[in-house]
């Protein structure tokens, strides 16, 4: 008799074949255009950031998980995503210590003491940024940043120009081809329209991002921007200006969709997108930031699991009870 | 293994196997020199058997361990008891399997053994409940239980599966034959039958109310037939026999019907058999027959860390031996090579979303594996709709963070039960 030792699990004894590190794999693919674009604009400096922000991403995580005595997870690429979002956020100057200590917050504080993957509240990589943002913004005015550089363009952060000028003021300076094909100013991973645009695609039609977020997010920026622009076209900038400036279209494919602090019923998925769009126009136009796509999305993160509340009934409940 | 498609933006569309038009007779495998049959009756070492350890067995005789017991199995072979032990399942439910030999010499002569059928329910409760197909005598039997609809399903629920659709494009005439001996010996007067939209049937039926069942599983799951073609919602932690609905396999009625034509009990069950690679094969084995005989006789080698998985791929349930046995439920055998069984993990959810969005019954899966990994049964039942699941397994077929989410909520369903038995 020949007695084999077989493998006993239950079923379903199929997979689609889908794993944590593929999504995130694939999160990173479609950055790379975006980033590719940035290193060739901002040279040498800006492959400095990136790099060092995906580094030490990495190893705060490895360093939690060692020393709270868990199994090493790193290899799921998830802070991999994490240091490379927040790179992507950040100037091409940014320097050495405000990436480190950067990336600590992201994915120690935005990730880590909440219970790791999965566990966060918050966009972890927001959750750095927008502590960067409150306590260096010196470092993280771009117009400030690349003062030594020589642009071919208007070399004026379009937003900040907004805010300070007027949007009569500006209205000559860019134009949407410029924007679109990264002619701004910016971090080093958010000013290529066209880029963010055919990763946020890519990622949409491979099901890995789920389009009602990015697309209930995009409407909600236009939406909002116009009803701003109609009002007064003078003071606020148009929707083109809104939508190509800024983390906007970054938010909307990469940050707004992050799984773990985002709705996955399609209802609230549809509310949170608009809505945190509705929130950046409020901050960029009423409030005291130039681009409130950080703390936009922060504010949604937190009404997430009660927007997400709206969901279908489930097969068969509360009938036949008669 | 249907991985995802390059392009994911809509749900995974997995679609039912259809058997070949004309399809040749299935691949006959001889009954061995030693059957095993499976008594869901656990062994009480403290009480005597009726049967014993070398006890001769007749072909169709009844087995039962005790007087008391409400369980039999027939065995389908003359013969001696060999060996009377205990078996338990993956859920650690204890039964007994027994072994019949055949080669000893005692046999000769004995022929079938003929049944005193009435046309009645009880009566055929009384020795066919182990047919191929395993019709729900035991169901229809209960006084308890009303049911007043029969749905007998020529599409297979899961996936891989043609064993019953094969069944229904041979034997359409004795599955009408069959529902004349139900009419007979129940009360029910309303059958249905499910019939996949892409089958070409030859003749017009007119016995039963006719479903042309979609090709996208899981439309063949029971919940899913009530809810599409009866208009039923089945409530949640509700059987469709609560609902006095019982459903019956293609098989099943035609063994039925051939039963009471010959008095006798057949016991050739017709399986499909999945190679390692993904070869379909149509055999008939005697009931009991270990399932290494039907392996071998395609040379389908399983080596260690292969899976055996009886039953389709995402309800079935998988065996840590090659000696298992045929069993009158048994379609489906499917093989599985070690470099394509799927990895596991203890990941936690993500919150991606996808079974939330794939799931047939709206449940909010991640919500709910939250707490069925935290041992919160009761809250989730309570809360998230534990009870609504229809048990189709898509949740962990499309899970991003590879949580056996399937298994959780079996584990969920099963302490409940056990729960509200110790109240």
């Amino acid at each position: 008799m020949n007695n084999n030792k077989l493998i006993v699990s239950h079923a379903p004894f199929w997979h689609d074949g889908d794993s944590l590190f593929k999504t995130n794999l694939n999160l990173m693919i479609a950055a790379l255009p975006a980033v590719i674009f940035g290193l060739v604009q901002f040279g040498a400096p800006a492959l400095g950031v990136l790099a060092l922000s995906l580094s030490t991403a990495m190893a705060w995580e490895f360093i939690v998980t060692l020393v709270s005595g868990k199994k090493a997870s790193i290899h799921d690429l998830d802070s991999a995503v994490i240091g490379l979002f927040l790179g992507m956020m950040l100037p091409a100057t940014a320097p050495w210590w405000l990436v480190i200590i950067g990336t600590f917050l992201a994915v120690v504080l935005g990730k880590m003491i909440f219970g790791g993957i999965g566990a966060n509240p918050f966009n972890p990589a927001l959750i750095g940024m927008a502590i960067l943002a409150l306590s260096w913004a010196n470092h993280l005015d771009f117009d400030a940043a690349y003062v030594n550089y020589d642009f071919s363009f208007t070399a004026l952060a379009p937003l900040a120009a907004v805010k300070a000028k007027g949007a009569l003021a500006v209205s000559d300076l860019f134009s949407l081809n410029d924007l679109l094909m990264g002619k701004q100013v910016g971090a080093i991973g958010t000013t290529f329209g066209l880029g963010l645009i055919i990763g946020g695609v890519y990622l949409i039609l491979r099901g890995f991002v789920r389009w009602e977020i990015p697309v209930a997010f995009i409407i909600g920026i236009v939406f909002t921007s116009l009803c701003f622009n109609l009002a007064d076209p003078d003071k606020y900038a148009s929707p083109m200006i809104h939508l190509f400036s800024g983390y906007t279209l970054f938010g909307a494919f990469f940050l707004a969709p992050e799984n773990s602090s985002s709705p996955v019923n399609r209802i609230p998925m549809l509310i949170f997108g608009f809505c945190a769009a509705g929130m950046i126009m409020l901050m960029r136009n009423i409030g005291a930031y130039d681009d409130g796509t950080v703390l936009g999305i922060l504010l949604l993160n937190v009404v997430n699991p009660l927007i997400d509340a709206i969901r279908p009934k489930a097969l068969g409940k509360g009938v036949g009870h008669a | 293994m249907i991985k995802r498609s390059f392009f994911a933006l809509t749900r995974p569309r997995l679609g039912y196997d259809t058997p070949e038009p004309d399809p040749k007779e299935p691949k006959a495998i001889p009954v061995p020199s030693n059957l095993i049959l499976l008594l869901h009756d656990p062994l009480d070492d403290a009480r005597e058997t009726l049967i014993k350890k070398g006890d001769k067995v007749e072909k169709g005789g009844k087995l039962r361990l005790y007087k008391d017991s409400k369980e039999y199995t027939v065995s389908p072979v003359a013969g001696a008891i060999k060996v009377i032990d205990t078996y338990s399942d993956d859920f650690g439910n204890t039964s007994t399997y027994l072994v019949i030999n055949t080669d000893q010499g005692l046999t000769a002569g004995t022929g079938d053994m003929k049944y005193d059928l009435k046309d009645t329910i009880a009566s055929a409760d009384e020795y066919l409940r182990t047919l191929p197909g395993a019709p729900p005598l035991k169901t229809l039997a209960d006084p308890d239980i009303k049911i007043d609809t029969i749905v007998i399903t020529c599409a297979d629920p899961d996936l891989l599966s043609t064993t019953q659709q094969y069944m229904a494009l041979k034997f359409m005439d004795g599955i009408k034959e069959g529902i004349g001996v139900l009419k007979r010996i129940t009360s029910v007067r309303k059958f249905c039958i499910t019939i996949p939209e892409n089958m070409n049937v030859k003749d017009e039926i007119d016995f039963a109310q006719v479903f042309r069942t979609s090709m996208i599983y899981p439309a063949n799951l029971p919940p899913m037939i009530l809810k599409e073609h009866l208009n039923m919602i089945l409530p949640a932690g509700k059987t469709p026999e609560d609902m006095g609905i019982c459903f019956m396999s293609a098989e099943a009625v035609v063994s039925l019907a051939q039963a009471y034509k010959t008095k006798t009990a057949c016991h050739e069950k017709v399986l499909t058999v999945i190679g390692k690679q993904g070869t379909s094969y149509r055999v008939t084995a005697s009931i009991g027959t270990p399932l290494r005989r039907i392996l071998n006789a395609f040379s389908i080698h399983v080596n260690d860390h292969d899976r055996l998985v009886i039953g389709g791929p995402m309800k079935g349930f998988s065996t840590y031996t090659v000696h298992h046995p045929v069993q009158p439920d048994t379609d489906t055998v499917i093989v599985q090579d070690r470099d394509n069984i799927p990895e596991l993990s203890d990941n936690p959810c993500v919150n991606c979303g996808k079974c939330v969005r794939v799931c047939p019954a709206h449940i909010p899966v991640n919500i709910l594996v939250r707490y069925l990994e935290a041992g919160l049964y009761e809250d989730a039942m309570d809360k998230y709709d534990l009870l609504s699941c229809i048990e189709c397994g898509l949740c962990a077929y499309v899970c991003t963070a590879r949580i056996p989410i399937y298994q959780y909520i079996r584990l969920g369903k099963h302490e409940l039960l056990k729960l509200n038995a110790d109240a």
